[in-house]
């Protein structure tokens, strides 16, 4: 467990902890029958987010002294180590190339890089569409996605952003006919233009 | 009940349309098992957009067929390449691979297929027996035992996130159950939470909060780690027809096991709280210990792909029980379905007994019909079929996150949405990231109002004495012997590594 995910369980019980207070400090300006169900979830999570920071804690300290099960091994051993649990003997795995998607080994300032550049793709990819509507944000970001992030080839990508879209666009608004977003900037345009 | 169960079979056979979701159900499940970076519960996620105002029968045939068939292609690339999909799959793995590496992988599949198929028959066949035993049990559940039973959900869920984890699951739970409180109160008509935002006065969009919670973090996730298994050898994907005869033909031969190996998958699957791991893993360590060969095990034996296989799908049938009748899923996948089917007008509880009864009767044969249909498409084209596990993950991304946007959208028709997408996105992948359960969110949410209505119901009915009912109070036990559990076994996991420690340093 790196520091950073230690930590951050801890992080997760606090933002936990403020979104219940939060909840029921609101709650307490609702009538009594609006606010009987917020109280009856949020004192009860209250207490059990408090209880999980002790439990955090006690969890760094353990490993700190490295008090944590299955510690250092790899995917593959702690996978041998539920298969000889559940068959009552060793067991080995004989899969020599077998690769895990969890036990990725991307260092840690890498992986905050890439979590970085993949939240700033959705972020802009919703900014966009709020912005300009579905019918410029999908191809756009389709192909920026693929062409950058999957580093697919052009031609790749703006086949896979034609057809993505054709696909998208002819099963939403003709199959199913749901008008899909104009976007603010977009729909102000048209009105300037009369449209 | 014969004439029901007939009939909802002939309605759902001479129905074009169900028919044709289910044909699409289960091809979109093949592909979903087969394709790296998928799972089960983000497949259902996405799909639950799709569904959103279709009628009701057909949503759920359609959601249930691509969720069965899930597991039934995910083994492909546990025994072709050593890459199991996900925890069922790594028990066929131990097996599967090494007859892949004796030039068997025909073989293998054959049988893997097959088992699946039989075991997902097999536990439909188990829903459809416990319908009359329980019955009873149903029906004899008041509005108190309903609100009791959505904590025991959420509790049953947090436990099957692991032992440690539950106090963290129960939290979660609760988040679910709090934001289900946001929108108009139906007994006061206060706007909770909302403002004056008039797009919360209907309540947080179930879509959007389920993509927000299962999509969008598994797509970052899947963008920042990649997902491609390209680089895998090639070496264990040949095979031949005839060698995957030979591999359907071991499930007859060994009935036996195959029988045995599907009761396990379907109690597991009716025991919520024991994991979706659990069945397969059962199953191949009561082949291996009924063997008279054992040492055969994890060198290559058919048995060791047969017992996982056919128990992991049976534990589907399983677990559609607590699902449906309770309201409890069996499993995180089946926590994703139930809100699902509450999105589309589907109660869970004593009208499924009464009312609902040929809805049921669908469902199962929904199961029978699309194992079937899942086993001959499969056998057909398992050749190509093998090829989408070499799809790169990051190319999958963009066109996923697509769609969740688009599916948050769509079902309100309000871009409000998009923001609460992102906002309940960053806390989902907080929790994916630091190994957090995800699936409680979704059962709180799903039965925010159910609880709430039951609550007050119950205390209208018998004041806070409703607790003190014979059901209620076997239901608190419930709850705290699960709460008592996990943190028992926590705590012994945690002695029992203190000694090796201490020989260590």
């Amino acid at each position: 467990m790196s520091s950073l995910s230690k930590y951050s369980n801890s992080f997760m019980t606090l933002l936990m902890l403020a979104v219940f207070t939060g909840m029921v400090l609101i709650a307490t300006r609702y009538p009594p029958g609006a606010r009987f169900m917020p109280f009856v979830i949020g004192f009860p999570a209250i207490a059990l987010c408090l209880l999980q920071l002790f439990l955090d804690a006690r969890e760094r300290r353990l490993a700190r002294e490295g008090a944590v099960a299955d510690a250092g091994l790899s995917e593959i051993e702690k996978a041998e180590r539920q298969a000889s649990r559940a068959a009552g003997r060793p067991i080995h795995f004989d899969v020599g190339e077998m690769l895990l998607p969890a036990d990725s080994g991307i260092p840690p300032r890498e992986h905050l890089r890439r979590e970085m550049i993949a939240w700033a793709y959705f972020l802009a990819f919703i900014a966009g569409v709020i912005l300009f509507g579905f019918h410029l944000a999908v191809p756009v970001f389709l192909l920026l996605f693929l062409r950058y992030r999957a580093e697919t080839s052009w031609l790749a990508a703006v086949t896979g952003t034609a057809l993505g879209s054709f696909v998208l666009f002819f099963a939403f608004e003709y199959v199913l006919r749901i008008s899909l977003y104009p976007g603010f900037i977009t729909d102000r345009i048209k009105d300037m233009l009369g449209g | 009940m014969i004439e029901i169960m007939f009939s909802s079979l002939y309605a759902m056979l001479t129905s074009p349309q169900i028919m044709g979701l289910m044909l699409i159900g289960v091809l979109c499940g093949l592909i979903v098992g087969v394709t790296p970076g998928i799972g089960g519960r983000l497949s259902i996620a996405l799909a639950i957009p799709f569904v959103f105002g279709m009628e009701m029968v057909a949503g759920a045939v359609f959601l249930l067929t691509m969720h069965a068939c899930n597991g039934t292609s995910g083994q492909i690339s546990s025994i072709m390449f050593g890459v199991p999909g996900d925890g069922d799959d790594a028990a066929t793995t131990l097996d599967g691979y090494p007859m892949a590496k004796k030039g068997e992988a025909g073989r293998a599949l054959g049988a893997s297929v097959t088992a699946s198929g039989v075991g997902g028959i097999f536990g439909a066949f188990v829903l459809a027996i416990m319908i009359p035993v329980l019955e009873p049990v149903v029906m004899a559940f008041s509005p108190a035992e309903f609100f009791l039973m959505a904590m025991l959900g959420i509790t049953f869920i947090a436990f099957l996130a692991g032992g440690d984890q539950i106090f963290r699951g129960i939290i979660i739970g609760l988040l679910g159950l709090i934001l289900a409180t946001i929108g108009t109160d139906p007994y006061t008509g206060t706007p909770r939470y909302a403002g004056d935002f008039l797009f919360l006065w209907d309540g947080l969009s179930l879509v959007t909060a389920v993509l927000a919670i299962f999509a969008i973090p598994e797509m970052i996730a899947l963008a920042v780690r990649g997902g491609s298994i390209a680089a895998v050898s090639m070496e264990g994907a040949k095979f031949s027809y005839r060698q995957l005869f030979e591999g359907i033909l071991e499930v007859p031969k060994h009935w036996w096991l195959v029988i045995r190996s599907s009761v396990i998958g379907s109690v597991v699957g009716m025991i919520p709280g024991l994991g979706s791991n659990t069945a397969a893993w059962l199953a191949y360590g009561h082949a291996v210990q009924t063997s008279k060969t054992p040492e055969r095990f994890g060198k290559g034996a058919v048995e060791g792909v047969i017992a996982p296989e056919c128990s992991s799908n049976s534990r589907e049938g399983g677990s559609l029980l607590p699902t449906l009748f309770f309201g409890i899923p069996g499993s995180s996948g089946m926590a994703v379905l139930m809100g699902a089917f509450i999105i589309l007008g589907i109660q869970p509880g004593p009208t499924m007994m009464t009312t609902q009864l040929p809805l049921v009767w669908t469902l199962i044969w929904a199961l029978v019909i699309g194992n079937l249909i899942a086993i001959a498409f499969l056998l057909v084209v398992m050749r190509w079929a093998a090829m989408l596990t070499f799809v790169n993950g990051a190319i999958l991304v963009p066109f996923i996150i697509v769609l969740a946007v688009v599916g948050s959208y769509v079902n309100e028709g309000q871009w409000e949405n998009l923001v609460v997408l992102v906002a309940i996105s960053i806390v989902g992948y907080g929790m994916l990231r630091f190994n957090w359960p995800r699936a409680p969110f979704v059962i709180g949410l799903v039965l925010g109002r159910i609880s709430e209505e039951s609550l007050h119901k119950a205390l209208g009915l018998w004041g806070w004495q409703f607790f003190l009912r014979p059901l209620s109070l076997i239901l608190i036990a419930m709850i705290v012997s699960t709460i008592a559990f996990a943190v028992w076994k926590q705590s012994r996991q945690a002695k029992r590594m203190r000694p090796q420690l201490t020989a260590a340093q």
